[in-house]
């Protein structure tokens, strides 16, 4: 008996072994997803990752990498080897504010990848307790500014998407308030809801039914145009702040030096996925933004990286400056 | 009468072929994964997403949440049968569970673990159906300010789980504070004493630091002591609880039910206080409290109740206010929001199969558990007759595969080698491994609540005492310190020196 | 009974309780490592708290327990020290070791029986032919479980 178990779980071993062969892919491809499973990066890559497997008839499987703010997981897969077998789920903070928060980041965001393409990025809103007296975004800024440090700002820890957004949006109104650290976004959520806190900045998925049902309040949202999911909420644009558009954009990367007919295999199988109705469906109604098809291609993304980088680093590095 | 016609359209949702199938799905590998050390529900949640993309969301939920409680209920038959705590919520089960397991006694502690656990299970349902709405009202009472005072609260119930010493006892809780704080500074991004790692950067993981002290030390210990080897050397005596267990466990159930109910709800995972607490308080009312943590059946009951009841009672917040108390909620949400539910306060009204389908799932799910698990105690009994020899090397690479799966990581399971080897020095120099866990566990929580408060009172010590709810808890926990530590100082003039 | 030579080295000391009186040993050098360590953190004030504030408050605590432990073991009775053994942490915490090694670079068909091989070798009752024998198959059920019951992303052959 134990032999049969032992022939029958070696024979499934060795049907894993790679045969060498011409076409790409004639193994599982591993996905790093740099964060902790449930979250938004680890369910778009889920539900891209799902329809590209379908179309490279090969599976792809997601590989949980958490720690340092993404940082961790996008260096592992940087350093694997590039032949398309190992790839990564990439984001704002991984591949646009790392180098100013992470000084020792022992890759390049712009050098060291070769870009897939843009998957999908979920709208950054500023919410904030429901029982602040602020109407719209313009008097909320001017509570703000009269408020000065006594507003508190909530936020799920340094690096997160909500303190990135939350100091470029502080940075373009002008004013410092007193931050206020949570391990995450529900806990921080869970106390603005209650009053503890007075506003933040958050990802549209985390807030959404909350600011449906009442919970809390929206005062815009860092898009060019409303969300289909929350229509009553204005842009920021609308309210004459056009320089507050932000989303928590992610995209798929390959280690540098990755065979170009395989980034163009993958890109090919990122469009199909972005294309397919069932996919869409389900990034919308995360209220998740799907690039055009301009959007998705490998050059798109370098250039995206190549701004963010050039766009996070003088705000964070003179907001962390002045918190130290 | 609300209540009774919301529960019967979630029975006529729950109760069709495949809801009960898929909930049995859920159960069994929910079972499977929690008696699998190290492998937790996040992960499996994880990995079985995809595969839930084809059923519509009320099916895909029911399932996902049978995974979440099994692995609970599944973490409790490790801790009794190998001493090892899957879970943070199953610590306490060690401490009695693992010692009647060495008495002969492994059927019985599984038994009463599984028959509380429904009970509990059964009344959380209940009360989430009835008291849904007003008990998040509750929990919005919970500012970082009250949090702060029930961690201090947890502190002092860590110091009553002492078996020996007081002052070793909290010794040991502060180690577990100090281990709490290795990562990155929440505030400024800095990292603290990681020693230059960057695995250390985030922290040291709950199951890494758990298996190291419980898990290898354990190992360690047990080969130099062949006497106590083999768990089960004796006869297995009767398989499950009889007249007299019941009769010593009623009433624990009835409190650790409660309790877990109460802390399940709070919001940042109040649920794993629960079975400390339950703890604590069955060794305060036991008449002979020296019987804890030499096999007392009332402290496997208690915490177990309050386990299943904090795992259950935790969905409140997610399902009210759409708010995760912990990963593994966190984790559902999303897998809601896969399914294009995304969970607020609506989903009650707009969604009333998916809520109340889910709730009454619950209770389905309760008793699949029994179902699945009271067969299965004979087998996990039979399971300790395997020599040790055998046994350690199996809960070896367990643990290893457990670990390495959490991050991917062979860091990780290097650390958990490092605490190996802590646990073992520890407990030759006669400390206790358990105060030690809940300090981790609460220190984490406790530092955060603690400069929320401070930074929202802006540095005033008098917010814990202004706030009502704050100023009640911490005299509780003063007045359960005075307690604990009355005998000790009664004792001997020598002692009151060492206080 | 290598206790009591050592009890004997140490009667002169004063010491009464050897057990307590390395315990307290221990946290000392825990809190002093502690406490350089978070010695180039900011404390911070009150009203912000600094990254090092906590950590040093903890880690004093800690030593201030340790210190108490030691005298209490001039002034009581208590258990000698325990004897310390090299087999059980060598092979079990080596086996473990081994596993983080190949896990990656050789996958589970190599990591899985060579760290229970080894581990094996901390029990007195090591039989070669039984401890291999039970690796391979376990090994072979850990493949199947964890790589294609759960799904986990398990390196099962990493070296082709």
């Amino acid at each position: 008996m134990k032999r049969l178990i032992l022939a029958a779980g070696l024979a499934i071993g060795l049907m894993q072994a790679p045969a060498q062969a011409q076409t790409y892919p004639n193994k599982p491809i591993t996905m790093i997803v740099p964060f902790a499973a449930g979250g938004p990066t680890d369910i778009i890559a889920r539900i891209v990752g799902e329809h590209m497997s379908r179309t490279l008839g090969q599976q792809i499987v997601i590989e949980n990498v958490a720690g340092a703010g993404g940082t961790t997981g996008i260096t592992r897969a940087s350093q694997a080897t590039a032949d398309g077998y190992t790839i990564m789920m990439g984001h704002m903070g991984t591949h646009g504010a790392a180098p100013a928060l992470y000084p020792n980041l022992k890759y390049d965001p712009t050098k060291d990848f070769a870009p897939v393409g843009l998957a999908a990025g979920t709208p950054i809103l500023i919410v904030a307790k429901k029982t602040l007296p602020a109407k719209d975004l313009k008097e909320f800024n001017t509570w703000l500014k009269a408020t000065g440090d006594k507003a508190n700002q909530a936020h799920a820890g340094v690096g997160a998407v909500s303190h990135m957004t939350g100091i470029f949006y502080n940075s373009l109104v002008g004013v410092k308030p007193t931050f206020v650290p949570y391990t995450g976004t529900g806990p921080a959520l869970n106390d603005l809801v209650s009053g503890q806190v007075d506003y933040m900045a958050d990802q549209i998925v985390n807030v959404v039914e909350q600011i449906k049902g009442g919970a809390i309040k929206a005062y815009a949202i860092a898009t060019p145009e409303r969300s289909p999911a929350l229509p009553d909420v204005p842009t920021a644009k609308e309210q004459g702040m056009p320089e507050f558009e932000v989303s928590a954009w992610n995209a798929i990367f390959a280690p540098k030096n990755t065979p170009a007919d395989v980034v163009t295999k993958l890109a090919g199988a990122l469009d199909k996925a972005l294309d397919d109705e069932a996919t869409r469906k389900r990034l919308l109604d995360l209220g998740g933004i799907i690039p055009d098809k301009a959007g998705r291609t490998p050059d798109a993304l370098q250039k995206l990286v190549v701004a963010e980088v050039a766009r996070w680093t003088p705000v964070l590095k003179a907001a962390m400056a002045t918190a130290k | 009468m609300d209540m009774f016609s919301n529960l019967a359209l979630g029975f006529s949702v729950a109760l069709t072929l495949k809801n009960i199938a898929l909930c049995f799905a859920g159960c069994f590998v929910g079972t499977l994964i929690g008696v699998l050390p190290g492998v937790g529900p996040i992960a499996t949640i994880a990995m079985l997403l995809p595969i839930t993309f084809g059923l519509d969301p009320t099916g895909a939920l029911i399932m996902l949440a049978g995974i979440y409680y099994g692995a609970q209920y599944g973490g409790s038959t490790t801790a009794i049968l190998v001493n090892l705590p899957g879970e943070a919520t199953s610590v306490v089960t060690t401490l009695d569970g693992h010692q009647m397991a060495k008495q002969g006694r492994a059927g019985v502690a599984l038994g009463i673990a599984a028959i509380g656990s429904f009970f509990a299970g059964c009344v959380a349902t209940l009360l989430i159906a009835a008291l849904g709405l007003p008990l998040t009202r509750l929990a919005q009472l919970f500012g970082p300010a009250e949090y702060f005072s029930l961690m201090v609260m947890g502190l002092v119930f860590a110091v009553v789980l002492a078996r020996g010493s007081i002052l070793k006892a909290i010794c040991m809780i502060l180690l577990g504070l100090m281990l709490a704080q290795v990562g990155t500074d929440l505030e400024t991004g800095q990292e603290r004493m990681t020693l230059g790692l960057i695995s250390l950067s985030d922290g040291i993981d709950f199951a890494v630091l758990a298996m190291g002290i419980f898990g290898f030390a354990e190992i360690i210990r047990n080969l130099e002591n062949p006497e106590t080897r083999d768990v089960v050397r004796g006869t297995i005596g009767r398989l499950l609880p009889g007249k007299e267990d019941f009769r010593q466990s009623y009433m624990p159930i009835l409190r650790g039910t409660f309790i877990g109910s109460i802390l399940g709800i709070l919001p940042g995972n109040g649920a794993v206080l629960g079975p400390f607490a339950a703890y604590t308080m069955e060794k305060r009312l036991a008449k002979d409290p020296s019987r804890f943590g030499r096999g007392a059946i009332e402290g496997v009951a208690g915490p177990e109740s309050a386990n299943n009841a904090g795992a259950q009672t935790a969905f409140i917040p997610l399902l009210t206010l759409g708010i995760p108390p912990n990963a593994v909620m966190a984790l559902m949400v999303g897998a809601m929001t896969i399914h294009g539910i995304i969970p607020g306060p609506q989903v009650m009204t707009r969604n009333p199969e998916l809520f109340w389908g889910m709730v009454a799932s619950m209770w389905v799910g309760n008793l699949m558990l029994v179902i699945i698990n009271l067969p299965l105690v004979g087998i996990w009994v039979k399971l300790l007759k395997v020599p040790y020899r055998l046994m350690f090397p199996a809960i070896l690479i367990f643990c290893c595969i457990g670990i390495y799966s959490i991050n991917n990581s062979p860091s990780d399971v290097m650390f958990t080698a490092f605490f190996g080897l802590f646990g073992y020095i520890v407990l030759k120099l006669g400390f206790e491994p358990a105060p030690m866990l809940l300090g981790f566990v609460l220190g984490k929580l406790m530092e955060e609540k603690l400069r929320q408060s401070l930074i929202l009172s802006r540095g005033d010590f008098m917010t814990f005492l202004d706030r009502p709810v704050s100023a009640v808890l911490l005299v509780i926990a003063v007045a359960m310190l005075v307690l604990a530590l009355l005998p000790s100082i009664r004792k001997s003039r020598d002692e009151v020196f060492t206080e | 009974m290598a206790n009591q030579d050592e009890q004997a080295g140490r009667a002169g000391s004063g010491i009464r309780a050897q057990q307590d009186f390395v315990a307290g040993l221990f946290l000392a050098v825990i809190a002093l490592f502690a406490i350089w360590q978070a010695s180039d953190m900011p404390l911070g004030t009150l009203r912000a708290m600094g990254p090092g504030m906590l950590p040093r408050a903890v880690a004093v605590m800690v030593g201030l327990g340790g210190v108490i432990l030691m005298v209490s073991s001039f002034l009581e009775e208590g258990p000698a020290l325990e004897r310390f053994h090299w087999r059980g942490p060598l092979f079990i915490l080596g086996g473990i070791l081994l596993f983080a090694l190949t896990i990656r670079t050789a996958g589970l068909i190599v990591a899985g029986p060579l760290s229970m091989i080894f581990g094996s070798l901390a029990s007195d009752e090591f039989n070669w032919k039984e401890a291999a024998i039970f690796a391979v198959a376990l090994t072979a059920i850990c493949i199947v479980l964890f790589k294609f019951a759960l799904g986990l992303p398990i390196p099962v052959i990493a070296f082709m």
